[in-house]
């Protein structure tokens, strides 16, 4: 069981919806693939509807939120937490799966939703089913840095990690996506650098200035904590930056106690959620209904 | 306070005490997790409102929602069609909503417009956000709706919790470090609306914010955290405890009401005298710098729609594009009532 011989690597990939999970998992694969580390992204989300990654395997081969949707009459919500629940009653399909893999690195591309880490515990098994055969798991928590603009939603991001891993119980890191997105505006740059290595004397000035003077004691109490673990602070990543890459990679490589060197090599990814806007915009309207009991 | 009354709304100017400004009805933004019970609980106090004879105004934030158990005087569905968002961008359930989201963020505008003429008349405007809680409180569009509500009228987050669901300490603390999180998100006045009491009394909470021994021994007997890290959240989650306000109620028997409209005038009382001068004074501070940001975006925005061009929807520029067109109402606003815009039809 401990015999490193045998030990396996794999990252699990969460954030919000939109943090960049996806764009994650294809330029960290990526970039294993470029220095000779065979590297699988399996997207582990019931709800995903395209990869921008070559899927080496898929939840949606068992289940998908689209066909249960359908049959059981479920919103989105109630469809996720049925598929990933159902996923984990019939994890002897995984075996198969993971078995055909061997030792390679595999990199789960995990639904964001916040439910699945606290109120049922899904991930937490799946945490457990990973370790009972013998791999090494990293959390790797993504938060899209435009959301991260001042100090009060740096201290709000930290939080929301923090509450999402404490479930898992295994090493953790918090990446800021989308670097490349802030990194032309001077100011937010300026700010971001505070966030990354944190300069709490720094934010806390700030964040007094914006909060209401009953809270200071709050924003004292938060910065100690930020001071005093790591595990609160944030790894930038820049996806058209190959070397903002390879650090990452460093940081999940230590966490996992996985010891190579990674060459570099030069990949440019850019994925946005794009809208051709003039149609849609067109077509909205709003309407407000007067509802019955209210006076006048 | 003279720079606070800036460009804002002419039918009101709470600067100091409510007292002889006219009243408006608070806004009570409703956010939790899938499953806590929001949609419930805004119907609960809908009926409860109505059965007291108090007017009250409704808002449906969810584009998902299938059914929806109150009458929504604005829903974000007349306005986008989730499916139909689904299926023209190729987007899976997420992208949907956010997406369905961020469309109606565009609209904001004349919600905020809608919600200003409705405020005097109502006892309350309840908003009922989308079941997952990031696709509200990580989206452009959730923090351009909770700044400009919050800017406009007095506004209230109410962060619902599933009772049965966080007797657990390990869970418990989670949800009170997400919580913790949405007030460092939001920075509006909070309360922790304990649901579901009528399976779990929510009094093992109650216990636990007081009395921290009591906590750090349920906590150790579960699990093998570190202790000094566990010591350290919890010091942090003590100082969110004092200042907190926090009800059970129960949006199946409609236990807790009128604790809860009380919590709610606190609140309220709390975003005059104290959120209030602080989001005006960051706002003075802003003006200056947001405005020609603002304006590049807005020019940015309209090149790309005139070019035919793509949009980020998933991006900054969106979001400050989304929000010139949310603020932009207040630089017009008190010219003329009734011109508020070509696109939207008002049922009465």
């Amino acid at each position: 069981h401990n015999q490193p011989s045998t030990m396996r690597y794999a990252q699990l990939v969460m954030g919000p919806a939109g943090s960049g999970k996806s764009t994650y998992s294809r330029i960290i694969q990526a970039h294993c693939e470029a220095s000779s580390r065979t590297a699988h992204v399996i997207n582990l989300d019931p709800a995903a509807e395209e990869f921008e990654y070559p899927v080496s395997w898929d939840v949606r081969e068992v289940i998908s939120v689209e066909d249960v949707g359908e049959t059981l009459n479920l919103g989105p919500n109630g469809g996720l937490i049925y598929c990933m629940e159902f996923l984990l009653s019939n994890l002897e399909v995984l075996d198969e799966v993971i078995g055909d893999f061997g030792d390679d690195y595999l990199i789960f591309d995990c639904p964001g939703m916040i439910e699945l880490y606290t109120h049922v515990p899904v991930m937490k098994t799946f945490v457990n089913y990973l370790q009972q055969r013998d791999y090494r798991v990293c959390a790797v928590y993504l938060l899209d840095s435009q959301f991260v603009d001042e100090p009060s939603k740096f201290f709000s991001g930290v939080l929301s990690a923090t509450a999402a891993m404490l479930h898992l119980s295994v090493p953790h890191i918090n990446v800021l996506s989308k670097m490349d997105l802030v990194k032309r505006n001077p100011a937010v740059r300026r700010a971001l650098e505070n966030y990354l290595d944190p300069n709490t004397t720094y934010l806390l000035q700030e964040l007094n200035e914006q909060t209401t003077e009953k809270q200071h004691r709050l924003n004292e109490a938060l910065a100690s904590l930020i001071d005093d673990y790591s595990l609160v602070s944030f790894v930038p990543l820049d996806q058209t930056d190959e070397e903002s890459i390879e650090i990452v990679l460093q940081h999940v490589d230590r966490c996992l106690q996985y010891g190579e060197d990674e060459e570099v090599k030069d990949h440019d990814v850019r994925c946005f959620c794009a809208l051709n806007s003039e149609w849609f915009l067109a077509q909205l309207t709003l309407r407000e209904t007067a509802t019955v009991g209210r006076a006048g | 306070a003279a720079a606070a009354a800036a460009p804002e709304s002419a039918s009101a100017g709470p600067s100091g005490g409510a007292g002889d400004a006219p009243k408006k009805a608070p806004c009570v933004v409703v956010i939790g997790m899938a499953g806590s019970g929001k949609t419930s609980l805004v119907q609960r106090l809908n009926a409860h409102l109505h059965q007291q004879e108090e007017p009250v105004y409704v808002v449906n934030l969810d584009p998902a929602v299938i059914n929806l158990p109150y009458d929504a005087n604005i829903d974000v569905r007349d306005t986008v069609n989730y499916k139909e968002v689904m299926k023209q961008y190729k987007l899976g359930p997420n992208g949907g909503i956010v997406t369905s989201l961020n469309l109606f963020a565009t609209r904001f505008d004349q919600v905020l417009a809608l919600l200003e003429k409705r405020a005097p008349e109502n006892r309350c405007i309840l908003i009922d956000t989308p079941g997952q809680i990031e696709v509200f409180t990580w989206s452009a569009s959730g923090a351009i709706i909770t700044e400009t509500l919050g800017a406009t009228l007095p506004t209230v987050v109410v962060f619902v919790i599933d009772t049965p669901r966080c007797t657990a300490p390990v869970t418990f603390m989670s949800n009170m470090l997400y919580a913790c999180s949405i007030l460092y998100k939001t920075r509006l006045p909070f309360i922790l609306a304990f649901n579901k009491t009528d399976v779990v009394s929510h009094d093992f909470a109650v216990q636990w914010m007081t009395d921290e021994d009591a906590y750090q021994d349920a906590l150790e007997a579960e699990t093998s955290y570190s202790a000094g890290l566990a010591r350290s959240m919890s010091l942090v989650l003590e100082e969110f405890y004092a200042n907190l306000r926090c009800v059970g109620v129960s949006a199946y028997t409609g236990d807790g009401m009128d604790e809860f409209f009380s919590a709610v005038d606190e609140a309220v009382g709390e975003y005059y005298s104290e959120y209030l001068p602080v989001i005006e004074r960051l706002r003075a501070e802003k003006a200056e710098k947001e405005k020609e940001q603002k304006a590049a975006s807005l020019h940015k925005l309209q090149e790309d729609i005139r070019s035919g061009g793509r949009v980020v929807i998933d991006g900054a520029s969106s979001a400050a594009a989304a929000s010139a067109r949310a603020t932009r109402v207040s630089f017009f606003d008190g010219e003329d009532e009734d011109d508020e815009g070509s696109d939207y039809e008002e049922y009465e």
